[in-house]
């Protein structure tokens, strides 16, 4: 009885508070009806249980929520505004979210390339392998042919779907090689190598891992078989062999002295490296296409130049509109590689550029595409050791020093914070890198010392600069912290709560194979 | 990277466009000062070229010892084992030839280098290493 008393006086309780909510004096607030905006557009979100008939995986490498936290405000930022507030393309109630276990079957730090795998196969992988078992083990090509795994990629290609990859990085690093690629090392871009003192004479190879290939081979096989349709990005140099001179007069690296460019133009690939080439691509679906628009990774969104190389969203608009030809459907990988390649060199300003593209991607995918059919899923493969530091006033520029908060106004004051060695500090830091404040010693000894440089807003906002960082490294690391994932349309709403990163395979694999799993 | 052809081992090209100076007119340059984004020269040097110069950044770690010879980067040159599967020199470098034999400076410490701009194809003797641009008769500070 008492009990029942309780219940009524909450629900009585939680009436009134409805009736009165416009009596509330933060009622005419506009951070109240954005409020109750916000939660109208969720309780008007309906579970959307079609068949995806399309499937587009957007990947900032190395985006976790740190990582894309910033590049909120920097685009925001960029757009004129405070940053804060800035809403990213993805970042809207009509797209469901839920964090992301970045961590490997025996790394707590993940790399890309287990990450990758884990979202294309449905399982947890080992450090620095794509697409085998939990039995192989990381650079021992014997272990690869018992531990094989089958792909999304292959799955979605049985249903008679096309699939396509699109990435600023190489064609053959982790994130895109985990679409096709079977592999006990991840850098065997261009050549296998023997496990432990066996040698590397390739006859022996040969005889130890007769079935195992290289990962830009692995690509053209694919291309042969028909699982992978599209690939654009970048990594010439280990589809030319060694000594032969690339579209842009570099040198290709291939030891076996094979042209797989070559070789997927005879299988009927149309094949572009440059924008002008890119641009006379037939995208009717027809054939497949192959495009290598840099010898190693594409340039950063901020030195790319349009004539050169296609930007992100452009390859992203590129792909969509071959790929959807197909009246099956579609799987699209797209990686924004260099977020993580720019957050290892310690420098914000790349990172937060490419990340400014890919969130451009974004929105492309989302226009060109129709949430009744297509499942759009939007991850990082794994964070890294970003930090920001307070109290920093509303509007400080991400990339430049923390100011002081304004007790009256809204905006920052004109105050950097000071620390307490009385230098002001930028709002964004790592927590290793080259950035690090400690010097190592020129008289020998293992006596690392210094103090951290005085920093300007000016340099701190300069495009090279180089963020502080604590503990020296030549390369700045990734971190275990989660990531996000976004998505919409058919089955999104299965992203909820703190799931394993092998999960988003599920999903897709769910999404697309849902009238199946109903009859 | 259209016109940014490579030459074989290590080959000097810059990255970057030619900004406008900075606020400070006098100050050191930038080595993406010397390039547009397409990887021609810009004009800022052409207009250079045979000038005493001051550029910022940073020297990698020494081709050999007791050289009058190192890099210049435009950011530390952190080795990053996701990024490259072996070491190699980035795209935005600048060769600087010094007027005595070097003393390492950690290759994180921002450096000021200052010396004679030359444009033009020039392999190193001792090292191969071959440069597009270089300071030469430099001397350097950190």
């Amino acid at each position: 009885m008492k009990k029942t008393a309780l219940v009524s006086t909450l629900a009585l309780t939680a009436s009134m508070a409805a009736a009165q909510d416009q009596d509330l004096p933060q009622a005419s607030s506009e951070w109240f009806t954005a409020g109750q905006t916000t939660i109208q557009e969720i309780l008007d979100r309906q579970p959307n249980t079609n068949t995806a008939r399309n499937v587009i995986v957007l990947v900032a490498d190395g985006n976790g929520v740190g990582t894309n936290y910033a590049t909120r405000l920097f685009v925001g930022q960029q757009e004129g505004g405070l940053g804060e507030d800035h809403v990213l393309p993805y970042e809207t109630p009509e797209w469901y979210s839920a964090l992301v276990k970045t961590y490997n079957i025996n790394a707590q730090t993940p790399d890309s390339a287990p990450t990758a795998g884990a979202m294309n196969t449905g399982v947890k992988q080992r450090f620095n392998l794509i697409n085998l078992g939990e039995d192989a083990v990381t650079g021992d090509c014997r272990t690869e042919d018992a531990n094989k795994l089958t792909t999304f990629a292959e799955i979605v290609s049985g249903m008679d779907k096309s699939v396509g990859i699109v990435s600023t990085a190489r064609l053959t690093h982790a994130t895109p090689a985990a679409v096709y690629a079977k592999t006990a090392y991840r850098n065997w871009e261009d050549a296998i190598e023997a496990p432990g003192d066996e040698g590397a004479e390739a006859a022996e190879l040969g005889e130890l891992c007769p079935n195992s290939k290289d990962i830009a081979t692995q690509l053209i096989d694919a291309m042969e078989a028909g699982t992978i349709d599209l690939a654009m990005g970048g990594g010439r140099r280990h589809f030319v062999p060694e000594g032969t001179e690339t579209d842009e007069g570099g040198e290709g690296r291939r030891a076996d002295g094979t042209n797989l460019i070559q070789r997927a133009q005879d299988l009927g690939a149309q094949y572009a490296w440059d924008t002008a080439t890119a641009q006379e691509l037939t995208l009717d679906g027809s054939s497949p296409i192959l495009a290598l628009f840099e010898d190693s990774h594409m340039e950063y969104e901020a030195d790319r130049a349009d004539e050169e190389e296609p930007s992100i969203a452009e390859m992203t608009r590129m792909a969509i509109e071959a790929l959807s030809t197909n009246e099956n459907g579609y799987y699209l990988e797209v990686e924004a590689g260099r977020v993580d390649h720019a957050n290892h060199d310690g420098n914000a300003y790349r990172t937060l550029t490419d990340g400014a593209a890919f969130a451009e991607a974004v929105r492309v995918a989302d226009e060109m595409t129709d949430d009744e059919d297509t499942l759009i899923i939007v991850t990082a493969d794994h964070e890294h050791a970003i930090a920001f530091n307070g109290y920093c006033g509303r509007g400080s520029d991400i990339l430049g020093l923390c100011y002081e908060v304004s007790n009256d106004g809204i905006e920052h004051s004109d105050q950097p914070n000071m620390a307490a060695d009385g230098k002001p500090y930028t709002v964004l830091g790592y927590l290793n890198g080259t950035g690090s404040v400690l010097k190592e010693p020129t008289e020998g000894g293992n006596e690392w010392t210094g103090s951290r440089p005085d920093v300007s807003q000016e340099d701190a906002t300069d495009m090279d600069y180089i963020q502080q960082a604590l503990i020296p490294m030549s390369s700045e690391t990734h971190s275990g912290e989660d990531v996000a994932v976004y998505a919409k349309g058919p089955y999104a709403h299965l992203f909820d709560g703190t799931l394993e990163q092998n999960v988003i395979f599920h999903v897709m694999h769910h999404a697309v194979t849902a009238d199946d799993a109903a009859e | 990277m259209h016109r940014r052809s490579l030459l074989a081992t290590a080959t000097v090209f810059l990255a970057a466009p030619a900004l406008l100076r900075a606020a400070d007119p006098d100050g050191p340059l930038k080595i993406r000062e010397l390039y547009e984004k397409t990887g021609d020269m810009s004009q800022l040097a052409l207009g250079l070229e045979g000038e005493r110069v001051t550029f910022e950044g940073y020297m990698a770690p020494p081709l050999k010892a007791d050289a009058q010879f190192f890099v210049l980067t435009k950011r530390p040159m952190a080795v990053c084992p996701f990024c490259e599967s072996s070491a190699e020199w980035p795209s935005d470098i600048l060769a600087i030839y010094t007027k005595r034999v070097i003393d390492v400076i950690p290759f994180n410490v921002g450096i000021e280098s200052r010396g004679v701009l030359e444009i033009g194809e020039y392999k190193d003797p001792e090292t191969g290493f071959v440069s597009m641009v270089r300071l030469t008769d430099a001397t350097y500070s950190d």
